[in-house]
């Protein structure tokens, strides 16, 4: 009997990689969850067992190099299924595989891949990406970090904000101008023993605390010129290529987030808590925060992983990355704060974990591109169809 | 070490899809159900693994683990989950679910021990479905092997296992010397239940079954896969065992409730007859 295709597990392989996932997550990352929160602190040694436990870092290089050859749809499944337990972490998670070993891989030449793959995908390396700036977030070709070639080398100086996994990398993808038009834009591997590189404060965040945001600091930093990736001025290209993936997978964060928030709201209304004698989920009031919360959830999924298999190295989806990120991360924020209305004073304590996932679920709606820039962009693709 | 481990797949019980039976009672309906591997012969494998590795080193084998099941080809799902949690090759013998019974399956099993020769038949207790418990007796019987069943602690010293059976008020320590079978009980995944020779005795493992690391998900596809025929194998296989009909269990009945404790006392003394 053939079963229908199954858009969230394509193949046998997706699915022993959920099952994998979510039994480690469930394991291992539900627990410690609150208290990394609380203390704002790196689970370092957790963050170590994705390579060594799941091999997860290499997810989307080919098997001839060392990692899985898996598809934007594996990348997408492992994020929900983390982030259902402990987005925090996942989100460093995102900046090491996603940010820089997906974006790495595909516009690194041989001697580079061999210098640096090895070390992110065992997890001996932590690694991030560094392209906002102070002054230039949305507006990213606004940024001021320089690069100037001097002989075999390039001299960077500039600041990098809010940089995930800051704190920890020991590698980084970092964009800077090489020229003074606004797209000469350049990528470098930088690793954070060259001199001149320097870590500057660690954010106190909102949510996402376990995972650790740092601004990196460059003054007069020698790279060498072999680190440069791609070439010089050229940038832009896998830049937005890459963001197309990021995208995605932040928007499986907050489907993960809106799927363990229906389930602890679903869990209390039902089965926990009885109001003037009656479960809550009697309620009318009480269905429709169920109800909606559930569809609203299933609809961001079903689009996320729709647009999943739609997305490869070699065909771009902007299109389909931001709609999906607009609306899972608006979805993910308004299931979290429904979630708190159906426990009530409860939701609102550090008791049940729904206090935290709508403090998470809001940075969703801002990192990666925020959602106003998603509207902008959106509107843009769209008005091109109408010229 | 080579250790040969039958497996079964059973009906989830989270699924939502649960078993159902017809109103003739005639058979239980298998259709829709979710499939995952009986736990304890999950536990089975993992006990397997650590006796055939360096728990320090796992990366490098030190031995072999052969699974084997019976049934149809959506079987192999769970064959190659095992061969990405770390089995080294895998058989699946063709087989529909109302062509056995627990005899059938320990000669089929027979069968594949005497041409695989392996040193060892590790295998869980009994299958969460059917929960007879026979298996294991039955082939240990048919081969004359020495057996221990619902090991808790296996200990590997120069070739034959020292198997820890918990019992109430203590633990039964058994020796079993190659070829021999050791049936296991789900305390076999902690930390410290199980030890190879080659692993020092101060190794802690993760408590439970390991994971399957993605790049062994994608590999496992590539591992040997044999399948056989139960014909080639059995000469006699019909049932010894028939299921002449099925009853889904009562639906639970409404309780009682009691004014005070005098009252509960008399039901427990009067009625359940219980003190």
């Amino acid at each position: 009997m053939n079963k229908a295709f199954d858009i969230f597990n394509p193949t046998e392989e997706h699915q022993q990689l959920r099952e994998n996932v979510r039994r480690f997550a469930e394991a291992e990352m539900d627990g410690q969850a609150a208290s990394y929160d609380e203390k704002e602190s790196f689970n370092e040694a957790l963050f170590r067992k994705f390579a060594t436990q799941l091999g997860l870092f290499g997810l989307t290089v080919s098997e001839k190099d060392g990692g899985a050859g898996m598809d934007v749809t594996a990348s997408v499944l492992v994020h929900e299924e983390l982030s259902r337990f402990d987005p925090a972490l996942t989100l460093s998670f995102l900046a090491h595989e996603v940010l820089f070993v997906n974006n790495f891989y595909h516009c690194s030449n041989e001697q580079q891949r061999e210098r640096y793959l090895g070390k992110v995908i065992d997890g001996t390396w932590i690694a991030g990406m560094a392209m906002t700036e102070p002054e230039a977030g949305t507006d990213v070709l606004a940024m001021r970090t320089r690069a100037l070639r001097k002989g075999d080398r390039f001299v960077l100086n500039g600041t990098k904000q809010f940089i995930t996994n800051g704190p920890y990398g020991n590698v980084f993808l970092v964009y800077a101008k090489t020229g003074d038009g606004p797209k000469d834009v350049s990528a470098f591997v930088v690793e954070s023993s060259f001199a001149g590189f320097s870590v500057g404060k660690k954010e106190s965040k909102m949510g996402m605390r376990a995972s650790p945001t740092s601004c990196l600091v460059f003054e007069d930093m020698e790279v060498p010129a072999s680190n440069l990736l791609g070439s010089e001025g050229g940038a832009l290209v896998h830049m937005m290529r890459n963001l197309e993936i990021e995208r995605l997978t932040l928007a499986a964060q907050s489907v993960g987030i809106a799927l363990r928030c229906c389930d602890v709201m679903t869990q209390y209304a039902v089965a926990e808590r009885k109001a003037f004698g009656q479960p809550l989920a009697e309620f009318g009031q009480i269905q429709r925060l169920l109800s909606e919360s559930y569809a609203h959830t299933q609809a961001a999924r079903a689009l996320v992983y729709a647009t999943a298999l739609r997305i490869s190295p070699e065909h771009r989806e902007s299109l389909g990355a931001a709609a999906s990120k607009l609306v899972a991360t608006t979805i993910g924020e308004t299931v979290a704060r429904n979630a708190i209305q159906v426990l009530g004073g409860y939701g609102y304590t550090r008791d049940y974990p729904v206090e935290r996932l709508l403090r998470d679920a809001i940075l969703l709606s801002i990192g990666g591109g925020t959602n106003e820039a998603m509207q902008k962009n959106i509107t843009r693709d769209l008005a091109r169809a109408y010229r | 070490m080579k250790i040969l481990v039958p497996l079964k797949r059973v009906a989830d019980p989270d699924n939502a899809n649960k078993v159902k039976v017809p109103a003739d009672g005639s058979k239980v309906e298998t259709t829709g159900l979710e499939w995952k591997p009986n736990p304890f012969d999950e536990y089975a494998v993992e006990a397997a693994l650590r006796l055939t590795e360096n728990g320090a080193q796992n990366k490098v084998r030190a031995g072999e683990v052969v699974v084997v099941t019976l049934g149809p080809k959506e079987c192999e799902t769970t064959l190659r989950a095992m061969l990405a949690t770390g089995a080294d090759r895998a058989i699946r013998i063709e087989a529909d679910d109302d062509q056995l019974d627990g005899n059938v399956v320990a000669l089929a099993l027979k069968a594949i021990v005497d041409k695989e020769k392996p040193d060892f038949v590790l295998m869980g207790k009994q299958a969460v479905d059917g929960d007879t418990n026979q298996v294991g007796q039955f082939l240990a019987e048919y081969l004359g092997w020495p057996m221990a069943t619902a090991a808790a602690t296996i200990v590997e010293e120069a070739g034959a296992l020292h198997v820890g059976r918990e019992v109430d008020g203590g633990v039964i320590n058994l020796k079993v010397k190659a070829p021999g079978l050791v049936t296991v009980d789900l305390r076999i995944t902690a930390p410290t239940s199980v030890y190879s020779s080659q692993t020092k005795r101060d190794f802690k493992y993760n408590d439970g079954v390991r994971f399957a690391p993605l790049p062994a998900i994608m590999k496992a596809k590539k591992k040997p896969l044999d399948v056989l025929k139960l014909g080639d194998l059995v000469a006699d296989t019909s049932l010894r065992v028939i299921y002449k009909k099925f009853e889904p269990p009562q639906g639970r009945k409404a309780g009682v409730k009691v004014k005070d404790v005098a009252e509960l006392v008399d039901k427990l003394k009067n009625e359940a007859k219980v003190i």
